[in-house]
């Protein structure tokens, strides 16, 4: 099937899980990793059982830190 | 008030643009806008505002300027080392514009302080390095009802969204909650390319001058990514649904700040 | 001019003004009055001539006369639109 990641196209096995899709990507610090698909927040505890469909557009969203740190230290 | 023919001069190319013109550049004239971190973020963010006649910034920063720092933020200088980080970004504001008024913070900004900071602005932008005050702001703001650019940046990366009260979600919908220290490497650990704090923080500076001038459509809504390895930007979609935000939802249960525990690496890291 | 029987609101004079800032002028005037008001824009041959009149037209102002004051200037007749 097809489906959409982070603006990509691919092609991935049908079923495919979340959690499998997080792993085959290599996403970094994935238990910290903000995932929506079609839109939808997918919470962590879901995200091994919830298999994704054709078509879906999947999104990672990451922490990311930058600026000064002379700030509220 | 009418603009002195040396602001006509010095804001031309602003007056010329058909979204802008005089009525936009005196919106700017009388903006007040709030940089919490004078850094990577905030220093280009803050030289664009001050160039482009934001009449009021407001600056905060606890820290001075170190040898480190001079690889990408850009508004201070080598001879301004151990000055006050705010001292030095109003100097180099107040040598482009003089039309701009600086206020100072050079202070802890924290869960009892904020709040009371970015009462009297119109914009807030966040230009911090750590999670802990990334929640902060957001949190504040949403108490607030203040408009605010979040952004991050780190190696070759950056992002950003604006949240606007009632227009989208917030910095919380997005990521709930501060990871672990250390769980998640910051920019002092993993590393930046200096323009990177060029890229995003003039981004933010456009989306605060977008928001006073009213002109075109926000990051509300939206999170905005560069990848500088690919020379790719990326502006997701976020989910619409704010509902269960535990801060800007429809039954918040944070209804008071926290300051949450630093990251202790932060505290020994010495340059 | 014999041929202008256009009755300007305020006149303005750029003459002494060079790009951009012949049209920076006549935009901040324009901006200072109220919709149907009409700007009498006197400006060099050549440049401005070619240009201001092209620009208060893509700010959507309507330009109703151009006359030629036969000494290598020109005025302008705007009336202003919108707000």
């Amino acid at each position: 099937m097809k489906i959409t990641v982070a603006g990509v196209n691919k092609e991935v096995k049908d079923g495919l899980t979340i959690g499998e899709l997080i792993q085959q990507e290599n996403v970094e610090t994935p238990e910290y990793v903000t995932v929506s698909v079609n839109e939808e927040f997918v919470d962590g505890q879901d995200r091994n059982e919830k298999s994704l469909k054709d078509g879906d557009v999947v999104e990672f969203l990451y922490f990311m830190g930058g600026g000064s740190h002379g700030f509220n230290r | 008030m009418a603009l002195t023919d040396k602001q006509i001069e010095r804001y031309s190319r602003h007056i010329i643009l058909k979204e802008i013109g005089v009525k936009g550049q005196k919106k700017l004239l009388n903006a007040k806008v709030l940089i919490i971190g004078a850094g990577g973020l905030g220093s280009p963010a803050a030289l664009y505002l001050a160039a482009a006649g934001v009449g009021t910034i407001g600056i905060a920063d606890a820290d001075v300027v170190d040898l480190s720092n001079l690889q990408r933020q850009v508004i201070h200088t080598t001879a301004n080392i151990g000055k006050a980080k705010v001292e030095s970004a109003k100097e180099a504001m107040e040598a482009i514009n003089p039309d701009v008024k600086v206020n100072v913070y050079q202070t802890f900004v924290d869960s009892t302080n904020i709040r009371e900071l970015i009462r009297e602005y119109d914009f807030i932008l966040d230009g911090t390095d750590n999670f802990p005050a990334k929640f902060l702001v957001n949190d504040a703001c949403v108490m607030e009802k203040k408009p605010f650019s979040h952004a991050g940046i780190i190696r070759f990366k950056g992002q950003l969204m604006t949240y606007v009260p009632g227009q989208g979600p917030c910095y919380r919908c997005v990521f709930k909650n501060p990871p672990p220290a250390d769980a998640v490497p910051t920019c002092k650990q993993a590393g930046v390319v200096g323009a990177m704090g060029g890229v995003i923080g003039s981004l933010q500076a456009m989306e605060a001058i977008k928001y006073i001038t009213g002109v075109g459509e926000l990051l509300t809504g939206y999170l905005l990514t560069y990848d500088a390895i690919k020379q790719e930007f990326h502006k997701v979609k976020l989910p619409s649904n704010t509902h269960s935000c535990a801060v800007c939802g429809d039954n918040p249960t944070i209804t008071e700040l926290v300051d949450y525990a630093q990251p202790t690496c932060e505290l020994k890291q010495k340059h | 001019m014999a041929n202008n029987d256009i009755q300007a609101d305020e006149e303005l004079d750029i003459t002494d003004k060079v790009c951009p800032n012949t049209f920076v002028k006549a935009k901040v005037v324009i901006e200072e009055l109220d919709e149907g008001q009409i700007l009498a824009i006197r400006m060099n041959d050549g440049e401005p001539v070619q240009n201001v009149p092209r620009s208060l037209k893509d700010d959507g102002h309507k330009i109703l006369q151009i006359n030629d004051n036969q000494d290598g200037t020109y005025t302008v007749y705007v009336e202003k639109v919108g707000d």
